[in-house]
Parts: structure tokens; C-alpha cells; sequence
């Protein structure tokens, strides 16, 4: 069962990176952290962005980690780990492209 | 052609061969309904129930046509006269609510009860007592709602109910209500069915059928299982907070007292998303049966399908917020939503090419179920188109609300799902009825069904692009409307023609067709492992490694398969182990009985109660819905243990009182998923409200004071003594002390629901502001789990008392951990919110 484990790892990861950032949205909106500032920009989209890259950075863990090989459990583990990594990669895209709050 | 699932490694001798008509008459003793109308109200057979469940929708089917056809008349012309405002209203609400909820989902739960046993190579669902309660739930709460078309009464606020029109201000009457409790009636059967299909699929295969090399419809609908776990409880809360609303004056929704209206459009649309891909998904495992033995191969890349299912699985919960893409959002937000409607087109569209790949690679057949899988292709894929162009945030701005998104709906919901369903009942028909189709009527059907829809809808997103908004009933100053309109309701006619056309075809199948012969389509997998139409048992001995496609049929009739015939009179079948399909032991299943049927009918009286506005006599439901539950468990387990039975030669399995991990186990994981999901989106429900809606921060509250401190900590104590008491109960299981510590259990409970009835009435007044409502409703959902893990505690004293439980036979001690766990880790999670509201 470590395959179908492995399998739903990165879509599960892209579930709970989607709800965080989501969350974060609005929390930064509601609480005014966009006037917030950081060295690296206002803290809303650090904050966000810092949750998606770190999760971008587990995605890449989950693909380096699967099994290779051309077993169909294997190459189900690899397709998930594929479908979570690009899922979050374009989803969440817009935090680095879109402006926040308005 | 090779099946997938006949791929093993694994080797099981073969039973010795017997006389099949001797098997058949044995196992028939055993498994067949029983005569007249007790057979009709005590069946807890699958394929009884599941064809049940397909008519039921089909009769539900032709009704919500019915009211489309009084639609398209009143459209016909600019000032119908046909239907008035109100009536027109509750109209085009129950058509849309009996179509997604009294159509699609019976249908495609009744395809997944019908089918899977036969597919995957067991003799009936897990939880056979469940699908009988499903499909009575199913069939009074559907009741319920037609009645009120009939009275006058029927919702017509439209089918997501959107508040503030269906609250008490703006819909005094029971509409919403009917609503409310008729659909989270129906939605019973939809858990029920989730919990049913998910155990099903990972526990009851066929001997060494790994989930690997499982046929495609056995992904798909472990997809569709899985999404209806997580994706209906955000409906059946938000159905409950509006009701709780409605009925108490509770202020979810409510601006002024710190609701939000855009907390139901969320809570809807979380389930209401997901719901067109748990629609799309059986349908598609549909195609990807029928496809390849209609193209003569087999499927175009397995892999790549099962993990498109994975995809569309997890992108629909990542979609909702699209439906409400008008109401005011930011920009990122929106953003974060259009790209993944947009993705969510590349697992579709890996999906239609491993289907228009097979048939490239196949030869491919021209038979009916091939024309609506043709069907399919051409409407589906343009529902999809327009679905991605909808995904597009400046379109969508433009066309929302008006008759494009219409259109798109229907090429989506008919193009991905009626069409697929009506290749799989003619595909499976034979095995139905036993029966030979009447040539040519079904293509005849076909065509007109074809002409008719895009008749009727490709023209309505034109209609919507010229600007006519939905659920208007006349447009008298807009004459560019009139002559689209007019082609819609008159191709509607035609659509309406080959709908009746295809149902006298299947009449004329069932009742006058030629005898047909075993699997007339020459199909691979399991299904048609079987003589025509399928006995109540499926298969007198089960499949295994060897003898696990429909070229065994003869060895399986003849007993050489694993657990041939009945030889204790019971209803046995096989478990496995869910990821590799190793044997794991032998279930013996209930057999007829009245009990699903009198449950449904309490928990019938209380939502009748709930309708009524009697709220004062539904604990008496509530005490009748325990005492039949409880009969439930009074039935189960054993006061003996059993010998070890022999399945096959080398094969000697336990029964299921004698191991742990049973499908009633099982099932109470799955429960718990569906219950963890309503649980989250509560408490998505409160941070909603806290961060988003008008009207914070809430007054300040009584509740900070030591006493609902000590209450919360006994609470929690008891609770945790609670959970400790299941494991030394379980623990001492062949001896006295189980029946002391599960006494203690239910000490515990009490004084975990005693502390929390304390708590009750320190909480601040509910109908104050929305925070102290949520409050109200976390306390209760606590409340709830707290009853249940002492009635749980209750069982398993009983168990222990009435020799249920022994060395190997656990009674109801693990599910009782198991919820017991459960119940503690939400209170926890509960008490520390408020702490924190309180503290922050």
C-alpha cells in the first residue's frame, strides 16, 4: 500500500497548500497585511509565497523519493507526485502575478 | 482480449468440481428476496436494491423532463401565459433538485450497487443492510419533495437555494424548508451509498485482484466514493445551519448579527462543484468499459486514466469558488480558482484521448451503446469547451446568470452523464433482464435524443450571449430572444419524443425481447461471468487468480472458484486485503429483513416533525431512531467462536467475528472521513465568518469565566477516560473485565454529556450573533458524538454481557475506539477554538 500512499502524497499536498494560501488571502486581506512591510515586500505576499515554495519544495522531495522503474505502481506514484507538483506550481502561480486584495 | 484484473502472480488451487445446478439451488435458498410483498420491503440484495434504485430514478427522471417540458413551453413565446411567476419559480427549482438530487446521484449510486459486486467479483455490497436503508431514505425524502409540488409548497428558490432569498424573510413558507430537510433526507442514501461503494471496492474483490490491475470502473467509482464522503457533508451543514436558522432564528447567514450570506454560496458550492465530477465519474467508468469491448482491444492507457481519476478527484474541491466569481472576490482569489478550472481540463482531456485512442487502436463496433459513447463524445466535449471558456474570469463576468451557463450545464450534465448512463443500460441490459434488445428502435431513440438536445440547447448559448438571464418566465421587450426561444422549445419536444422512445425500447426489451445469449458482447471482465440475467448471488464460487475473467464462467458455475455454494446457509463472501487482494477472511452478510425499511421510517418522522414545525416531539423521533439502530447492532456478531472455513484447497480463512479488521471496521473509517469533513468545514464556517463577514468582532461574551473552564476540563477528562476504557475493554475482551470497563465507558460518557449540558446553558443567547450561534452548533456537534460513543460504550457492555465477545470476537469494542477517539479530538479542537476567540 506505500504506492497508493505515495500516489495521493502530492495531490494531498496541493490540497492543503490550495486551502493555506487561500486562507492566508484572506486573513492578509481582512487584517490589513498588505500595508505590512518586509524586507522581501509586504508581508501578505511573503507570507504566501513563503507557503508555497515550501510546499513547491516538498512536491519536489515526494517526485526525488519515487520509485523509478516501470511497475505500474511506480509509475502511479510518479503520476501523482506530477499531478500534485504542477497542480500547486499553476494554481498558485497568481500570488507572484496578480495584486491582492482588490 | 485480456481483462485487466487477470494479471496475478499469485496461484489458488482449485475447488473440486460439483453439479452447478445443485450450487444454484443451494445458493439460491439462500440469497433470493423472499416471496410477495415481504421480498418487496425486506430485500437487502444488491442487485434488488440497485436495480430499485435505477428505476426510482428513471421514474424521478421523467418527471423532472416533465416540468422542463412545461419550461420550455412557458418560453415559447415572449408573454407565456402557460405557468404564473410563483408556480413557473417552484417549477424550474424542483426541475433542477430532482434532476441532480432525485436523478443523478440515485442513478449512479444504483449503477455502483447493481454493478460492482458482479465486476469485482464479490457477491454483494458490504453493508447489504445499508443499501436498503439508502434506497428507503432515497424514496421517502423524494416523496417528501414531490408532495409539495402537488400541495403547492415546493421550494422555488432555486436548486443551491441561495440566501437571503431562502431564509425566513424572503420565503416565509415551508418552501425552503422541503427543501432543506428533503434533500439532507435524500443525502442519507448518498453517505450511505459512499461509505457502501468505498468498503466495497478496497475489501470485496476477487481473491489476489490487486487495486492495481482492478477494472477501470472499480477507480472511477473508488473516485466518486471517495469525493461523495468529503463532498456532501459541506451540504448537509450548510442545509443544517440554514434550516437551524430558519427554525430558531440562529444567525448564520444574517449580515446584521455577523453572518454572511457568502458562507452558503460556499458551503454549496464546496459540495455543488465536486458534484458534476462525482455525476461525470461513474459515467466515465462506464465508457471506459464499454469502449474497449465495443472496439474490440482493450484500454488505451490504463496508468494514464487511473491517475487523470486521481486528478479530477483532488482539482474539483479546487473549482467551487468559480461559481461565484460575480460576487464581489479579489483578484488573487479569482485567480487562484480560473487556473485550476482551467487545469482541471487536462485530466479530462487525458480521458478522451485514451478513449478515442482505443477505438483508433480497436476495430471498432457500431452497436448502440457505441452510438450514445459517440453521443458522448461530440456533447461532452463542447460542454467542456464552453466549461473552460466559463473558467475564464472576464467571460464568465459576462455571461454569468444567463442562458450560456444553462446550455453549458446541460451539454456537461447530459453529455456526461445521460449519455454514458444510456450506453451502460443498453450495454448491460442483457444481463438486466436476461434479454435481446428489438433491433432498430434504440437507433431511432438515439437520433432523436441527438437531434433533440443540441436542437434545444446549442442555440441557448446564443440565446445567452444576445443577454436572456435564466429563471426569467417572460421577455416581452426583448424580441432578439423570441425566435431562439421558440427553436429551443420545439427541438425540446423532439429531445422530450426519443427520451420516451428509449424507455419503450428498454420496456420492449425486458418484456418481449429474445432470449439472449451469455455475454453477447464478448466482454473481458467479470460481469459477464455469470448466466443472463444475474442470480442473486452473483457467482456460485468465487473468482481467483486464474479464474477471474468471463472466461470462467463455467468454472465458477461449477464450484472451482473459492467459497463454492452455501453449505452453512449463509451469505458468504470473500474480503481481502485492500491494497494486494491477499484473502483475508470470509464475511457472512445479513439476509432479508424489515429493519432498513423501519429505520428509514423514523428517521423519516423526524424530518417530517422537523417540516411540521413540531420540534417539541422530535426527541420522541430521536428516541425511536436509537431504539432501531440499536437493533442494528443486537443482530450482529456471535456468542461462539467458529472454525476456520475452508475457501479453497490450501485456503483455510476466518469468519469475520474472529478478526479485527472487518468491513463494519472499515465502514467506520469511512464514516469518520464523511464526519471529519463536516467537521472541518464547520470550522471553516467559523473562520469564514470571524475573518470575512461584516459585523465583527462579536459582543463581548459570558463565556470567559472559570466555571465553563472546569466544565470544558471534565469534559474533556471523561472523554479521555472514555477512550482509555475502550482499549482495556478490548484489551480484557476474554474475560469479565470487558464488561466492566465498558460499563465505565458509559459512566464516562455520562459525565462527559453532563458537563457538556452545563456548558449549554452558560453559552451566550444563540440568536444574538452569528459567533455564538457557530458556538451553539460546535457544542452540539460535541453533544452528538458524545451520545453516540456512549451508546457505543452501551453495545459493547451488551456484546460482553451476551457472550459476543471473546478471545478472537471483539463485539463492537474497536468502532467503539474508534469514535470515541474521534469524539475527543473534535471537542479538543472545539474547546481550543473558543479559547482562542476568547483570548484573542
Amino acid at each position: 500500500m506505500r504506492w497508493v500512499a505515495g500516489m495521493l502524497a502530492g495531490p494531498v499536498l496541493w490540497a492543503v497548500l490550495f486551502a493555506a494560501v487561500y486562507a492566508l488571502h484572506g486573513i492578509g486581506c481582512a487584517r490589513g497585511w498588505t500595508g505590512v512591510a518586509t524586507p522581501l515586500g509586504s508581508l501578505h505576499i511573503v507570507a504566501m509565497a513563503g507557503v508555497w515554495l515550501a510546499g513547491l519544495a516538498l512536491h519536489v522531495g515526494i517526485l526525488a523519493t519515487a520509485p523509478m522503474g516501470p511497475a505500474r505502481e511506480a509509475r502511479l506514484y510518479r503520476m501523482g507526485a506530477w499531478i500534485g507538483l504542477v497542480a500547486s506550481a499553476l494554481t498558485l502561480l497568481p500570488v507572484l502575478l496578480t495584486s491582492t486584495c482588490g | 482480449m485480456m481483462s485487466d484484473a487477470k494479471r496475478s502472480d499469485a496461484t489458488l488451487p482449485a475447488n473440486p468440481p460439483q453439479r452447478a445446478l445443485t450450487l444454484h439451488r443451494e445458493l439460491t435458498a439462500v440469497w433470493t428476496d423472499l416471496p410477495g410483498w415481504r421480498g418487496a420491503l425486506a430485500s437487502v440484495n444488491h442487485t434488488t436494491i440497485g436495480l430499485r434504485f435505477m428505476a426510482t430514478a428513471g421514474v424521478f427522471f421523467a418527471i423532472g423532463g416533465v416540468l422542463s417540458m412545461l419550461i420550455r413551453a412557458q418560453l415559447a413565446t415572449p408573454r407565456g401565459a402557460f405557468l404564473d411567476t410563483a408556480l413557473y419559480n417552484q417549477i424550474f427549482t424542483m426541475h433542477g433538485s430532482i434532476m441532480m438530487f432525485l436523478f443523478a446521484i440515485p442513478m449512479l449510486e444504483g449503477l455502483a450497487l447493481w454493478l460492482l459486486p458482479k465486476i469485482l467479483g464479490a457477491r454483494d455490497m458490504a453493508f447489504p443492510r445499508l443499501s436498503a436503508l439508502g434506497y428507503w431514505c432515497y424514496l421517502f425524502g423524494g416523496t417528501i419533495i414531490l408532495m409539495s409540488l402537488l400541495a403547492g409548497v415546493a421550494p422555488d428558490g432555486g436548486w443551491f437555494m441561495y440566501t437571503p432569498l431562502s431564509d425566513k424573510t424572503y420565503t416565509p413558507g415551508i418552501n425552503a424548508d422541503v427543501w432543506l430537510l428533503g434533500i439532507t433526507f435524500v443525502e442519507i442514501s448518498a453517505v450511505a451509498a459512499a461509505v457502501e461503494i468505498t468498503i466495497t471496492i478496497l475489501r470485496c474483490r476477487s481473491a489476489h485482484m490487486p487495486l492495481s490491475r482492478m477494472p477501470l470502473m472499480g477507480w472511477y467509482m473508488l473516485g466518486t466514493s471517495v469525493m461523495m464522503l468529503v463532498g456532501f457533508p459541506p451540504l448537509i451543514l450548510g442545509s443544517i445551519l440554514l434550516e437551524v436558522e430558519r427554525a430558531f432564528d440562529w444567525p448564520f447567514f444574517d449580515v446584521a448579527r455577523g453572518g454572511d450570506p457568502l458562507l452558503w454560496q460556499h458551503l454549496f458550492w464546496l459540495f455543488g462543484h465536486p458534484e458534476v465530477y462525482i455525476i461525470f465519474l461513474p459515467a466515465a467508468g462506464a465508457l471506459s468499459t464499454i469502449i474497449p469491448v465495443m472496439s474490440r482491444t482493450t484500454i488505451l492507457g490504463y496508468g494514464a486514466v487511473v491517475a487523470a481519476v486521481l486528478g479530477l478527484v483532488f482539482l474539483s474541491f479546487g473549482l467551487w469558488v468559480h461559481h461565484m466569481f460575480t460576487v464581489g472576490i479579489p483578484h488573487m482569489a479569482l485567480a487562484f480558482f480560473s487556473a485550476a478550472s482551467a487545469l482541471v481540463a487536462v485530466p479530462t482531456a487525458v480521458q478522451v484521448f485514451a478513449w478515442i485512442g482505443t477505438i483508433w487502436k480497436g476495430r471498432p463496433q457500431l452497436k448502440l451503446p457505441m452510438l450514445y459513447v459517440l453521443g458522448f463524445f461530440l456533447t461532452f466535449v463542447m460542454g467542456g469547451l464552453t466549461g473552460v471558456m466559463l473558467a475564464i474570469v472576464p467571460f464568465n463576468w459576462q455571461a454569468h446568470d444567463t442562458a450560456f451557463v444553462t446550455a453549458h450545464l446541460h451539454y456537461v450534465l447530459i453529455g456526461g452523464f445521460v449519455f454514458p448512463m444510456m450506453a451502460a443500460l443498453t450495454y448491460w441490459m442483457p444481463l438486466i433482464c436476461g434479454r435481446a434488445r428489438v433491433p432498430k428502435l434504440g437507433e431511432a431513440a438515439f437520433w432523436l435524443i441527438l437531434i433533440g438536445f443540441h436542437g434545444t440547447f446549442f442555440i441557448m448559448h446564443l440565446t445567452g450571449l444576445l443577454g436572456m438571464p435564466r429563471r426569467i418566465d417572460v421577455y416581452p421587450d426583448n424580441p432578439e430572444w423570441v425566435l431562439p426561444n421558440l427553436v429551443s422549445s420545439i427541438f425540446s419536444m423532439v429531445l422530450a419524443m426519443g427520451f420516451a422512445l428509449f424507455v419503450f425500447d428498454m420496456g420492449m426489451q425486458w418484456f418481449f425481447g429474445a432470449r439472449s445469449r451469455r455475454n453477447p458482447w464478448q466482454a473481458p471482465t467479470l460481469d459477464w461471468a455469470m448466466t443472463l440475467p444475474a442470480p442473486a448471488y452473483n457467482f456460485a464460487s468465487l473468482p481467483g487468480p486464474g479464474r477471474d475473467d468471463a472466461a470462467a464462467a463455467v468454472m465458477l458455475a461449477r464450484g472451482e472458484g473459492i467459497l463454492p455454494g452455501a453449505p452453512r446457509g449463509w451469505r458468504e463472501t470473500l474480503v481481502v486485503e485492500s491494497g494486494s487482494g491477499r484473502p483475508d477472511h470470509v464475511a457472512v452478510l445479513p439476509g432479508n429483513t424489515m429493519l432498513p425499511l423501519a429505520t428509514a421510517a423514523v428517521i423519516g418522522s423526524f424530518f417530517m416533525l422537523m417540516l411540521a414545525g413540531a420540534y417539541w416531539l422530535t426527541p420522541v423521533a430521536i428516541m425511536a431512531i436509537v431504539l432501531v439502530v440499536w437493533r442494528w447492532g443486537a443482530v450482529m456478531g456471535s456468542g461462539r467462536d467458529h472454525a476456520l472455513v475452508d475457501a479453497a484447497p490450501g485456503l483455510a480463512l476466518p469468519l469475520h467475528w474472529q478478526v479485527r479488521g472487518t468491513l463494519a471496521y472499515s465502514g467506520a473509517v469511512a464514516t469518520l472521513v464523511a464526519d471529519g469533513s463536516l467537521y472541518a468545514c464547520l470550522l471553516f464556517g467559523v473562520g469564514f465568518l470571524s475573518v470575512v463577514a461584516p459585523g465583527w468582532p462579536a459582543p463581548d461574551s459570558d463565556l470567559s469565566g472559570a466555571l465553563p473552564a472546569v466544565l470544558v476540563a471534565v469534559a474533556l477528562g471523561a472523554m479521555s477516560m472514555g477512550s482509555i476504557a475502550a482499549r482495556l475493554a478490548e484489551a480484557g475482551r476474554a474475560t469479565d473485565l470487558a464488561r466492566r470497563r465498558a460499563l465505565l465507558g458509559v459512566i464516562a460518557g455520562a459525565v462527559a454529556l453532563a458537563a457538556m449540558t452545563g456548558l449549554a446553558l452558560l453559552l451566550d443567547d444563540p440568536t444574538r450573533h452569528a459567533r455564538d450561534a457557530l458556538r451553539g452548533v460546535l457544542l452540539g456537534f460535541a453533544v452528538v458524538h458524545g451520545v453516540i460513543a456512549a451508546l457505543l460504550a452501551l453495545r459493547t457492555h451488551a456484546d460482553a454481557r451476551d457472550g459476543r465477545m471473546g478471545a478472537s470476537r471483539r463485539g463492537a469494542a474497536p468502532v467503539w475506539r474508534l469514535w470515541q477517539d474521534f469524539a475527543l479530538a473534535t471537542t479538543a479542537v472545539s474547546a481550543l477554538l473558543v479559547a482562542a476567540q476568547e483570548v484573542l
